[in-house]
C-alpha cells in the first residue's frame, strides 16, 4: 500500500516536471535533466511520459537516455560511491578502488547491488588532487582511499562484506 | 552544372549529392550506411572522396555532400584507400560475424592482423534497420548505449509497443543481425511475436493483423477490407480480368 502511494507521488512529480516543459522535442535533454535530478536515475514511465509530451517516439527518448553519461537508467543505492577518476586519482589506484568494490559487492560503476544498497560512479576532477585517490559517499568525501579502506567504508555504511577466512 | 568525377565529366544539378551523381554516371564509390530509399547518413565514412575545389582540396562524405558548384572529383586515392582499409579493419574487429563483413574484408586484403573483440558480433552499425523502421514501420529501434557498447535495440530491450513487425529493418540488414525466427502461423522479431490472420479464401496465415491496421491508417479509404493473401488476391484479379474480358 504504502509502495503504490510512493509510486502514486512518484508519477505526480514526473507530469509536474515534464509539464513544466513546452510540448517540443528540443526540451527532452532538459526533461530528462530534471528528472535526474529529482530521482537521480530516469524512471521508465517519465521517460514514456516525456515521449508522449513531446510527440517523440520512446526509441527516440530512450536512444538519449542511454547515450549521455550524466543520466542513469537504473536507481542509486541508499550509498552511492563517487570514485574520482580524474587524472590525479587515475595515476593514485583510482582502478584498484573500483575493482576492490567489485570485489566486495559486486557492482561496476554505473551499477547498483540488487538489494538496492550500493551503487558506483566514476567521476572527473572532484578539484581536490592533493587528497588522491578520493572516494565520496553520498556527502562524505574520503582522502587517500586504499583498498583496505574501502572495506572500512562499505562496513560504516552498513555493508556486509565477505571476509576472507583467516586460518587460526 | 558540370563537375568532373575521376576525369569524367557530368552534368548535376545544383544538391545532388556527389555519391548520386557518381552513380548516375556509373562510377562506383563503396558504401555501407547508404540506401537508396533513405539518403546518405554520413556514418561509416567508407564514401569518403577528394574534393577539389579552386586550388583547395578536401576529403568529405560523398554520401552527404552536396554540388554547389564546379569541383572536381577523385574517388580512389593511396590516402582514401588508406583510409577505408582502415573503416574495414576497425569493423572487422568489431563485427567480424556475418559474410558481408567476411567478403569486405577480404576484398580490401586483410587490412591487419585481427583479434576481433567479440567472434559472434556482426552488427556493423550502419543503422540502416533504424533509417527502415523510421520509414516502413514505427520509431521501434534505434541505437543505444555509447561508445564500444552501442548496438540497436529496442527500449530496455524488451518487445516495444510500437514495432508492428514488419521486418523491414531485418530486410535492409546487410550483415543479416535482425533475426525473424518463423513458427507454424507467427513469427518473432525483436523479441516480439506476431500471430498472423489467415487468408479468407485459402487459410494460409499470411499476415499479423497489426501490419494490417498500420497499412490501413496509411491508405485510409484506398484500403482493401478483404482479407486475402497475395496469391488469392493475384487470383482474384485475374479471375475479374479474365471475367470482364470475356464479357466484352
Ligand atoms: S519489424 Fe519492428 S523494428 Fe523492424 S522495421 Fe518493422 S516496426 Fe521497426
Ligand atoms: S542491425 Fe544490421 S542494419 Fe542495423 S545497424 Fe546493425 S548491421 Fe546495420
Ligand atoms: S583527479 Fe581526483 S580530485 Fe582531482
Ligand atoms: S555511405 Fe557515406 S558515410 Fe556511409
Amino acid at each position: 500500500m504504502a509502495g503504490d502511494i510512493r509510486q502514486a507521488a512518484a508519477l505526480q512529480e514526473m507530469e509536474q516536471i515534464i509539464a513544466q516543459y513546452p510540448a517540443e522535442r528540443r526540451y527532452i535533454l532538459a526533461i530528462m535533466q530534471d528528472l535526474q535530478k529529482k530521482f537521480n536515475y530516469l524512471p521508465k514511465e517519465g521517460l514514456q511520459m516525456t515521449a508522449r509530451h513531446v510527440n517523440a517516439p520512446m526509441s527516440t527518448v530512450y536512444s538519449m537516455a542511454t547515450f549521455y553519461k550524466a543520466f542513469s537508467l537504473v536507481p542509486k543505492g541508499r550509498v552511492n560511491f563517487k570514485v574520482c577518476d580524474g587524472t590525479a586519482c587515475h595515476i593514485k589506484g583510482s582502478q584498484t578502488i573500483i575493482n576492490e568494490i567489485y570485489q566486495c559487492l559486486g557492482i561496476k560503476p554505473g551499477e547498483t547491488t540488487p538489494d538496492g544498497e550500493f551503487s558506483l560512479e566514476t567521476v572527473n576532477c572532484l578539484g581536490a588532487c592533493a587528497i588522491a585517490p578520493v572516494l565520496v559517499a553520498n556527502q562524505k568525501v574520503y582522502a587517500k582511499v586504499t583498498p583496505a579502506a574501502v572495506r572500512e567504508i562499505i562496513k560504516e555504511h552498513g555493508g556486509q562484506i565477505n571476509e576472507p577466512a583467516v586460518n587460526e | 552544372m558540370r563537375i568532373k568525377i575521376d576525369g569524367i565529366e557530368i552534368d548535376v544539378t545544383s544538391g545532388e549529392t556527389i555519391l548520386e551523381a557518381a552513380r548516375r554516371a556509373g562510377i562506383h564509390i563503396p558504401t555501407l550506411c547508404y540506401h537508396e530509399a533513405f539518403g546518405g547518413q554520413g556514418i561509416c565514412r567508407m564514401c569518403i572522396v577528394e574534393v577539389k575545389e579552386g586550388n583547395r582540396t578536401r576529403l568529405v562524405a560523398s554520401c552527404t555532400y552536396p554540388v554547389n558548384g564546379e569541383i572536381e572529383v577523385k574517388t580512389s586515392t593511396p590516402e582514401i584507400e588508406r583510409i577505408r582499409r582502415n573503416i574495414v579493419m576497425l569493423l572487422y574487429r568489431r563485427a567480424p560475424n556475418s559474410e558481408f563483413m567476411k567478403r569486405l574484408y577480404e576484398e580490401y586484403g586483410r587490412p591487419a592482423d585481427i583479434t576481433p573483440a567479440d567472434p559472434e558480433e556482426s552488427c556493423i552499425m550502419c543503422r540502416l534497420c533504424v533509417r527502415a523502421c523510421e520509414k516502413v514501420g514505427s520509431h521501434a529501434i534505434s541505437a543505444v548505449l555509447r561508445g564500444t557498447e552501442k548496438r540497436i535495440s529496442t527500449p530496455y530491450d524488451e518487445p516495444s509497443p510500437d514495432c508492428i513487425g514488419c521486418c523491414a529493418c531485418a530486410q535492409v540488414c546487410p550483415t543479416g543481425t535482425i533475426k525473424v525466427s518463423t513458427m507454424p502461423g507467427k513469427y518473432e522479431i525483436w523479441n516480439k511475436a506476431f500471430e498472423m490472420d489467415r487468408c479468407e479464401s485459402c487459410g494460409r496465415p499470411f499476415v499479423p493483423p497489426v501490419i494490417l491496421e498500420h497499412v490501413r491508417s496509411k491508405l485510409g479509404p484506398e484500403f482493401t477490407e478483404e482479407h486475402l493473401c497475395p496469391d488469392c488476391r493475384k487470383k482474384k484479379t485475374g479471375k475479374i480480368m479474365a471475367d470482364s474480358h470475356m464479357s466484352k
